[in-house]
């Protein structure tokens, strides 16, 4: 009885401390569904009629559509192309295993360490030196550079825990590199894959800092759109902001949670061995 | 069909050598075994030919050509390995037709060859099934399909049943003896398992020490082994062997072994002083009453093997023997017996363990 008591009790704190996280994201879920008097209300008015003139507005005349479109393309293309180099690169890391490997890979998950904000500058220059800023393939490159090295240690993970007789019998059955890669390997490392791209991609759509500096108009996302637009002629835009972030979180927010399994199998880094 | 030579093969790895200077013919159309206990350097041999690994030096052949350059994938094998490889997410139908969905052959001409393979290992039930609804052994039967659906001319099997469990194991060994009569593919298997390699091999070839202790067909290699080795190998228990003084006297060499009454001649002259005799265990005649050429042993210990035979471990002069006798007669045995060695089964090896061939032509008279 007393056990089950002190139970309840954990609940109902752990509900509480989740409550308290999730309530800025609720507020702000709220918020774009109000009015602006309706948001700054005080008390906060709980009980409201829903307004989607928010919604409607953002696709007239704030280029809502155009950040969307920037952030979707931006995002994909990045990641995409990061696991593309990075399959290729954690096969060979797992495979042939060149000489120094491990310190490769020390040296790869470091660059993921540096801070954004140390090497911001010296990416500048070497954008504006090579003209490559406000560029969509610029910024997609960087993107990409900054999603491989979390996606080669995930996959070399689970490329690992592929036995080398899979290749073998690939490649006794008369197979190539290629067919033992993309038809043997890559369907034993899916969960691997979808991991590394769920990672990757909620980094690359919440990046706001190098968007902002190595971007430009051409190639603005949304974290940018939403910060640059916080102020307007008369003060904070709430409606605004509420409205764009309710768009901006809902993808990842779905996406995590129809894929939440991969990211658990993720986590673990490929820990999750197959029998042979 | 080809044939599988090679020629001063060796192999090291970094402290160590796999196979030193080997030179042998698998005959082509035959089921060829590489028996011997681990380490011996038979998977690495069959890994060589598969070109999963590459010869520290010599040559391998297929037929006439020379594949030392030949990638593993345009060498024309099928291989089938210890751990069942098999492509979970697809249909075991799927999985035996990948391989073959390279190839430039119609389709169906592919289904053919992929029901043939089905048919011919009892999959038909779980064709269309989920692999991982598998277990291991029919798993294993999967990945021998997939091997033989290509129809290469050589198929190598390393250990393909040793992780399954016991009952598995003769269901495999079945569709395996079945498979290979019906293939006339040239197929090498890997084996550790003595049994295995006695039901299903033409012939056996014993390897120790990266190097081939005796090539024969299974029945020879367990009656007349060419070394102590292959004798203590093979069998369960192996070869009996003790040792035996040699000695010349008018002019015929005479040899002296606490387990006969008498010393023996030799049928012709052997100059070493030391002989190594063996027997095998069933061939020794056990009884509880004194005959001619018998010896008084003691029982140590009397077990009951599978098949309802009894080891007996016998002392005699010190020396211990063991005896494999049937059930009746092994229960009804008092501790004091009497052991016969009939010499025709006796071979004789000499001090390094290479047989001489040698027999004893009888005791000496007096």
């Amino acid at each position: 009885m007393a056990k089950s008591v002190r139970q309840s009790l954990y609940y109902v704190l752990l509900w509480l401390i989740s409550i308290a996280f999730f309530l800025p994201v609720l507020w702000i879920f709220l918020a774009a569904f109000k009015t602006k008097e309706q948001i700054l209300a005080i008390p906060p008015k709980w009980i409201f009629t829903p307004t989607f003139e928010n919604i409607s507005n953002m696709f007239s005349g704030m280029n809502f559509e155009k950040y969307a479109v920037n952030s979707v393309i931006i995002s994909l293309s990045a990641v995409v192309i990061a696991i593309i180099v990075s399959f290729f690169a954690s096969y060979s890391f797992s495979r042939y295993k060149p000489k120094g490997t491990d310190f490769l890979m020390f040296l790869l998950l470091s660059m993921r360490m540096v801070p954004g904000a140390a090497v911001v500058v010296p990416i500048y220059l070497m954008y504006t030196a090579l003209g490559w800023k406000d560029t969509y393939y610029g910024i997609i490159l960087l993107y990409a550079m900054f999603s491989i090295p979390f996606s080669v240690w995930i996959l070399k993970g689970f490329i690992d825990g592929v036995s080398l007789r899979y290749d073998e019998t690939a490649l006794v059955n008369g197979g190539s590199r290629m067919h033992v890669m993309f038809r043997v390997i890559l369907p034993q490392v899916k969960p691997g894959l979808v991991a590394a791209f769920i990672f990757n991609i909620i980094f690359v759509w919440n990046e706001f800092l190098f968007n902002f500096i190595i971007g430009g108009k051409k190639v603005t996302t949304i974290p940018v759109a939403l910060a640059t637009g916080l102020y307007k002629t008369h003060g904070v835009d709430w409606t605004f902001i509420a409205s764009l972030s309710l768009v901006y979180m809902l993808p990842l927010i779905l996406m995590i949670y129809f894929f939440q399994r991969y990211l658990l199998v993720g986590m673990t880094f490929g820990t999750v061995r197959g029998e042979v | 069909m080809l044939s599988i030579k090679v020629v001063n093969l060796s192999k090291h790895f970094k402290n160590t050598v796999a196979i030193r200077q080997l030179n042998f013919e698998f005959a082509a159309s035959r089921v060829t075994c590489l028996l011997g206990p681990s380490g011996c350097g038979k998977t690495t041999l069959l890994r060589i030919i598969a070109g999963l690994e590459s010869p520290t030096s010599g040559d391998i052949y297929f037929g006439d050509e020379r594949v030392n350059d030949l990638s593993t994938s345009r060498r024309n094998i099928g291989m089938v390995f210890q751990y069942p490889v098999v492509y979970r997410g697809i249909s075991v139908y799927r999985n035996i037709e990948l391989p073959l969905l390279r190839e430039k052959i119609p389709a169906s001409e592919r289904k053919k060859r992929v029901t043939d393979v089905i048919d011919l290992l009892g999959l038909g039930e779980v064709a269309d099934k989920d692999i991982t609804q598998l277990d291991n052994a029919s798993r294993q039967k999967v990945a021998m399909a997939r091997a033989i659906a290509r129809q290469p001319k050589i198929i190598l099997f390393d250990e393909p049943i040793t992780n399954v469990d016991t009952s598995s194991k003769l269901v495999l060994k079945r569709a395996l003896k079945e498979v290979m009569q019906q293939l006339k593919q040239t197929i090498i298997y890997v084996t550790h398992d003595q049994t295995e390699a006695m039901t299903l091999a033409d012939q056996i070839v014993l390897m120790k020490d990266g190097e081939i202790v005796q090539c024969d067909e299974p029945r020879k290699l367990y009656l007349q082994p060419e070394s102590t080795f292959g004798g203590w190998f093979l069998g369960n228990p192996g070869m009996n062997f003790f040792e035996g003084e040699c000695a010349q006297a008018e002019g015929k060499s005479m040899v002296k072994a606490p387990l006969f009454p008498a010393p023996l001649l030799l049928d012709e002259a052997y100059t070493g002083d030391r002989i190594t005799i063996g027997i095998r265990p069933e061939h020794i005649k056990v009884a509880a009453s004194p005959s001619a050429g018998s010896v008084r042993g003691k029982v140590v210990d009397n077990l009951i093997t599978i098949g309802g035979q009894r080891l007996l471990t016998v002392e005699v002069n010190d020396q211990r023997i063991k005896a494999k006798v049937d059930h009746k007669l092994g229960s009804s045995l008092r501790d004091q017996v009497w052991l016969e060695l009939p010499l025709d089964r006796i071979m004789l090896f000499d001090r390094d363990g290479s047989r001489i061939h040698r027999k004893f032509a009888g005791f000496r008279a007096g």
